[in-house]
């Protein structure tokens, strides 16, 4: 699972990647905790906010980021920053899974939205899935 | 895709650029670019060119793509865009809005002058940060219930002043008076509501902040008149939008048209800018939805200005007399308006996501006080440089679907901002400067230092030099207050 932050002239493009399509949504996540609040996710080790998200698409691209979208929804509403996912299932375009957090008052980025600009869910050359994604912030 | 590159550019006029429908066969109208040559040479290095491409191939574009000469790179469309889709059945598309729905800008004007009070600014710009609920996710004190909250997606600023928050004169320098009537509260989905619930009266963070600035410069003294600006004045601006509500609003519908533009024939090479035509239910539905974010907006920056005049009554008491509002004025919006397209009036549905309206003299729902010199537009710079208050012009019709830029503009993206600034001594040189910072991070500070910004002199200049606007007024901050 590889998380990277590549430059952007107002937001944050962020590109994921990940051994299988469920990792790929769980660096998603992760990647998203991390500009919320840095190292959070990487300091907490007990979570005491538990959410499940089911979430359908038109594709994977699609539901990927209906899913982070669902997730950032949480976020705001619950004032929590999700850090682990558990997936109970992950299907042609559906997902459902809990997602476990830590609540808190206190973000280091406020991101407006996750976008689909640039996304596309794709398996790379080296068999790993792979997208970029937008944070409108 | 094939990157947009200079050569693919022809010169209509000084200032005024185009991209020819025979760059991409997909193109339904041309694309121009309102820019001076030297800021063209900083738009053509980032994506914003190819988005607005993207544009200019929607289901019922009319004339042109546009976009202004702050345009940076955005998602879909690019900030700074213009598009103008044919009434009823052209599209209408929620990223050629943006997620912050409604977001815009204030101006107060009050009957000070810095050289009077020039030592009670520190003091001034504690005092406010400490009215203003400002920062991430940030909540204020006003907590609506159900029936507030439909009131002030139905009311907009209005609700404010009918509850204690907000002053009823400024009504009239809202455009649209602060309300857009054709907004429903039940197109606002139950999370939407519940993340605008206690954000009334919140800056939120990004580029949003509220600001004392004096008047550096008049341009044109009948227009500062009319405006009631003059020389040394201090008066205060404040650019916000509908926080986590309207951002929700954006979100829902976007994934609404996403799946139903199969249904349409609608084929996108961006999904971001998912649209459906106007007419459709899904459309009607977000516009519905979209006019009740913006109203939440007005009522959002009305609720600051009450904070903003409470800080100010604190800190100068009655001697500091009222603080009037100048205008307010949405860069982030829908709008149903008439032009005159190919010889014909014609009704489109006008896409500002980061542009401003700039109607010139004799447009009838401004203010008496402005029907003749035409609608303040408000131009705000980065910390540290300097603010502009503009006037719309009548050529603007034509040019530019009524439209002018919104603001300087980024040119670094924040991570370079970050390595580049630090923070701690920015602050520090600019109080030496005798701005003073007040921000929630030494982060939200750097990411919004002036090196991350295109000239706003520029950015203005070419606005003045095409007509779509004139120069009014030059501001120049003493206080910012950011998230």
């Amino acid at each position: 699972m590889k998380i990277k932050y590549l430059p952007h002239t107002a937001d944050i493009r962020m590109s994921i990647e990940g051994e299988t399509l469920q990792n790929l949504f769980k660096a998603g996540v992760k990647g998203m905790a991390n500009l919320l609040k840095e190292n959070t996710c990487e300091l907490t080790h007990k979570f005491n906010s538990k959410t499940r998200i089911k979430t359908c698409s038109l594709d994977y691209t699609n539901l990927l980021i209906d899913f982070l979208s669902d997730v950032l929804t949480y976020t705001y509403t619950n004032k929590t920053i999700y850090c682990k996912i558990n997936i109970l299932s992950l299907e042609k375009y559906k997902i459902v899974a809990d997602v476990f957090g830590i609540e808190t008052n206190d973000f280091d980025e406020e991101i407006k939205a996750v976008t689909y600009h640039e996304a596309e869910v794709i398996k790379n050359k080296n068999n790993l899935w792979e997208t970029c994604i937008i944070f409108d912030i | 895709m094939k990157k947009v590159k200079k050569s693919d550019i022809n010169k209509l006029k000084d200032y005024f650029w185009e991209i020819p429908m025979s760059f991409r066969e997909d193109m339904k109208v041309p694309a121009r670019v309102l820019a001076v040559k030297s800021l063209l040479d900083d738009i053509i290095e980032d994506r914003s060119l190819n988005q607005l491409v993207n544009v200019a191939t929607l289901p019922g574009i009319q004339k042109a793509s546009l976009v202004m000469p702050d345009v940076h790179e955005g998602y879909g469309f690019p900030i700074g865009g213009v598009a103008a889709t044919r009434y009823p059945d052209g599209v209408i598309s929620p990223g050629g809005i943006g997620y912050d729905i409604n977001c815009g800008v204030r101006l107060l004007t009050s009957i000070l002058k810095i050289d009077d009070v020039r030592d009670k600014i520190e003091e001034l710009s504690k005092e406010m940060y400490a009215q203003i609920p400002s920062g991430m996710g940030k909540g204020g004190d006003i907590i609506l219930t159900e029936e507030q909250m439909n009131q002030v997606l139905t009311k907009g600023a209005e609700w404010a002043i009918d509850n204690g928050y907000g002053i009823q004169e400024d009504l009239a320098y809202i455009e649209n008076k602060g309300r857009l009537i054709e907004a429903d509260p039940s197109m606002v989905s139950e999370m939407a509501k519940k993340r605008g619930t206690d954000q009334l009266g919140t800056i939120g963070s990004g580029n949003h902040f509220v600001e004392v600035d004096y008047v550096d410069e008049i341009y044109n003294e009948d227009i500062a008149k009319a405006y009631g600006l003059e020389k040394g004045q201090l008066v205060v601006l404040i650019h916000t939008g509908s926080r986590g509500l309207g951002h929700q609003v954006a979100t829902d519908n976007i994934r609404v048209m996403m799946n139903a533009m199969a249904k349409y024939d609608i084929k996108l090479k961006d999904r971001e800018l998912a649209c459906v035509p106007f007419n459709s239910k899904e459309g009607q539905n977000y516009f519905k939805a979209m006019c009740a974010a913006a109203n939440y907006a007005w009522c959002n920056r009305e609720v600051i200005s009450w904070e903003v005049r409470k800080a100010w009554k604190t800190i100068f008491g009655e001697s500091g007399g009222h603080l009037k509002l100048l205008y307010d004025i949405a860069h982030n919006i829908a709008k149903i308006e008439t032009y005159n397209i190919n010889g014909k009036e014609q009704k489109v549905i006008v896409h500002r996501k980061g542009a401003t309206r700039a109607f010139g003299p004799g447009f009838e729902a401004l203010p008496e006080a402005y029907r003749q010199v035409g609608q303040p537009v408000i131009i705000p710079g980065s910390m540290g440089t300097c603010s502009y208050v503009l006037a719309g012009t009548e050529k603007s019709k034509d040019i530019t679907f009524g439209s002018c830029c919104h603001g300087a503009g980024r040119r670094l993206s924040r991570t370079a901002a970050k390595k580049q600034v630090n923070a701690p001594v920015l602050k520090e040189t600019l109080k030496e400067q005798g701005i003073y910072v007040e921000a929630g991070s030494f982060k939200g500070i750097a990411e919004e230092a002036p090196i991350a910004y295109k000239d706003v002199n520029l950015v203005v200049e070419t606005v003045h030099a095409s007509s779509v606007a004139q120069k009014v007024a030059k501001l120049k901050p003493v206080a910012v207050i950011k998230g």
